[in-house]
């Protein structure tokens, strides 16, 4: 039987479950989501003890219980990197490429595999967080649940944000092939482009920050969409075409470029 | 078979590969013999896909590599030991390998017993010495039992028994009808593995042929040892260069050792010895690669 895409996404994910690098990387995800998201909720229950209720309107329970994503998203997106950049930092690149030719099937194959796991993992961490968050408001009257408007597809899209970030990092992996660029260029976008978006006049602001990752990502998870955003569909689709973006130049170098 | 058409191969500002075109044939262990930078490891990328070649192709049973149905089931390679995820087990390195090709991975420890690093099969590669991590790459080459076979410097870091396992088992994959192309800059390596020999330097072609043939063609010379050296030498006025060795003997060059011996008789000379000496390959190689070798010594003082 001659080997099809399902062959090399079999071989990518042995290739992935079996570096220590993937087990601490899953585990740092679930510890930043679910504990930052647990230690917000904490600072806030204990805030909102001590202070009335005015600091209470538009509070989004949803949202604060989801912060810890703020941090896991540069979990997924090294996880994503190294998938690549190591197959250049090792050399086995060229070994993978002898056994899948068909460069754009190893990619696929690759990217579905991180996408798929990151999803399953990202899902079970934002829920966790979500639900912990809930518990630790429900005695001071703040929580909300599932069922409330938006907040499924919110809890739901927070998983989907991460997984798409993890797509970025193996596209950047791909583009740059050293962990240390890629992970420069992951970080700049995610947190030192909106800085400096921060010194520009703020008409402006609104109109640049909006198209931010990091802010996408804000208007994915929250029930209620907050001001100067796109709604949370505009918000996935602008990422989808980021991290297509991303990948497509990606798989562009990789058909060129000599291994 | 492999097929190596017209290639060339150019970096930024080095021709690497110029114009190289040869075929390999199944059957008998091919040896690719050239200096260090002589372009030995690109025309195996070359063949493997992994760089594309400026001109020409090569084609493997007349597909190029990227068209190979089931790649690792036609070629197995060697390219270079290293090329392995260093965190990752033997064992878990060959199942991503042979799951690629769906290949069963009953396979890979099958591989993994012959190669003999079996016992280490869960160890991670990081920790292998290089005889190790290229007995882990033989077992990769082997994983779709192909009948292309390609080694890309294979001895280096062999122990001297591992390097005898290792001709062998050329020997047999040949005598199994396979194509074995095994590179190699160590000339003394491809005269006792190889049958048949490519000599590449600087990119280019320079010969091929059996070990014999590469041997025979070269000029050797011949030891003379007689009682009268210096009658003998008047009388061997054909030969092109006669040195006079430090125990008196002569070695003669440009001239057959029958047409020696029939001088020396009808000058009524006794010869003691008569020896004709086969250049080694090794000096076939110095010669033929004299000026192919991208980083030889300069004398010092010597125009270069």
């Amino acid at each position: 039987m001659n080997p099809t895409l399902w062959s090399a996404i079999r071989s990518e994910w042995i290739k992935f479950r079996t570096v220590r690098s993937t087990i601490i990387g899953v585990i740092t995800l679930l510890v930043l989501t679910i504990g930052i998201g647990v230690l917000i909720s904490l600072a806030i229950k204990s805030h909102f003890q001590h202070d009335g209720g005015i600091a209470r309107i538009g509070f989004d329970p949803t949202a604060t219980s989801l912060g810890g994503v703020l941090l896991a998203q540069f979990a997924v997106g090294t996880l994503g990197i190294i998938a690549m950049s190591t197959e250049y930092a090792t050399g086995s690149i060229r070994t993978t490429l002898s056994a899948i030719p068909k460069r754009i099937r190893m990619l696929s194959a690759k990217g579905i595999v991180m996408f798929t796991s990151m999803l399953v993992v990202s899902e079970v961490a934002v829920f966790v967080a979500f639900e912990i968050g809930q518990a630790i408001y429900k005695p001071i009257g703040l929580s909300t649940t599932l069922s409330a408007p938006g907040v499924l597809r919110g809890v739901a899209m927070a998983g989907v944000y991460l997984a798409l970030l993890a797509l970025l990092g193996v596209g950047l992996g791909l583009i740059m092939r050293t962990t240390a660029a890629s992970i420069i260029v992951y970080a700049t976008l995610l947190l030192i482009v909106p800085i400096i978006i921060n010194f520009l006049p703020s008409n402006w602001q609104n109109d640049i920050t909006k198209f931010l990752p990091s802010e996408l990502g804000q208007a994915m998870l929250a029930p209620t969409v907050p001001a100067d955003h796109f709604s949370w569909g505009v918000s996935t689709l602008i990422l989808l075409a980021y991290v297509a973006g991303v990948l497509v130049i990606g798989g562009a170098l990789l058909e060129r470029r000599d291994a | 078979m492999l097929k190596i058409d017209h290639v060339s191969k150019q970096y930024r500002d080095t021709l690497a590969i110029d114009d190289l075109d040869f075929e390999v044939t199944p059957g008998v262990v091919t040896g690719f013999l050239g200096p260090n930078g002589s372009g030995k490891s690109t025309t195996m990328r070359i063949i493997m896909g992994l760089d594309r070649p400026t001109k020409g192709r090569a084609t493997i049973n007349g597909q190029s590599y990227h068209d190979l149905k089931a790649p690792l089931r036609e070629v197995g390679a060697l390219l270079d030991a290293k090329s392995v995820n260093p965190k990752r087990s033997a064992r878990n390195h060959l199942r991503a390998l042979a799951a690629s090709n769906n290949i069963p991975f009953k396979r890979v420890d099958e591989v993994l017993e012959f190669v003999g690093i079996a016992s280490v099969a869960n160890k991670k590669v990081g920790g292998f010495s290089l005889g190790m991590s290229q007995r882990l790459g033989i077992a990769g080459a082997l994983l779709g039992d192909p009948g292309v076979l390609l080694f890309d410097e294979p001895v280096n870091g062999l122990d001297p028994e591992g390097i005898r396992w290792i001709r062998d088992f050329f020997r047999s994959l040949a005598k199994e009808g396979r194509t074995v192309f095994v590179s190699s800059h160590l000339m003394s390596e491809m005269a006792v593995s190889a049958d048949q020999i490519i000599v590449i330097g600087r990119g280019k072609f320079i010969t091929s042929g059996s070990v014999d043939e590469l041997t025979a063609n070269a000029t050797g010379t011949v030891l003379v040892r007689c009682e009268s050296p210096d009658r003998l030498q008047a009388a061997l006025t054909s030969a092109s260069a006669i040195e006079v060795l430090n125990d008196g003997a002569l070695s003669v060059s440009g001239i057959t050792s029958r047409d020696i011996g029939e001088a020396a008789f009808a000058a009524g000379i006794a010869l003691h010895e008569l020896t004709p000496q086969r250049a080694s390959l090794e000096e076939v190689f110095m010669d033929l690669t004299a000026d192919a070798v991208e980083y030889g010594h300069h004398t010092p003082g010597a125009a270069s």
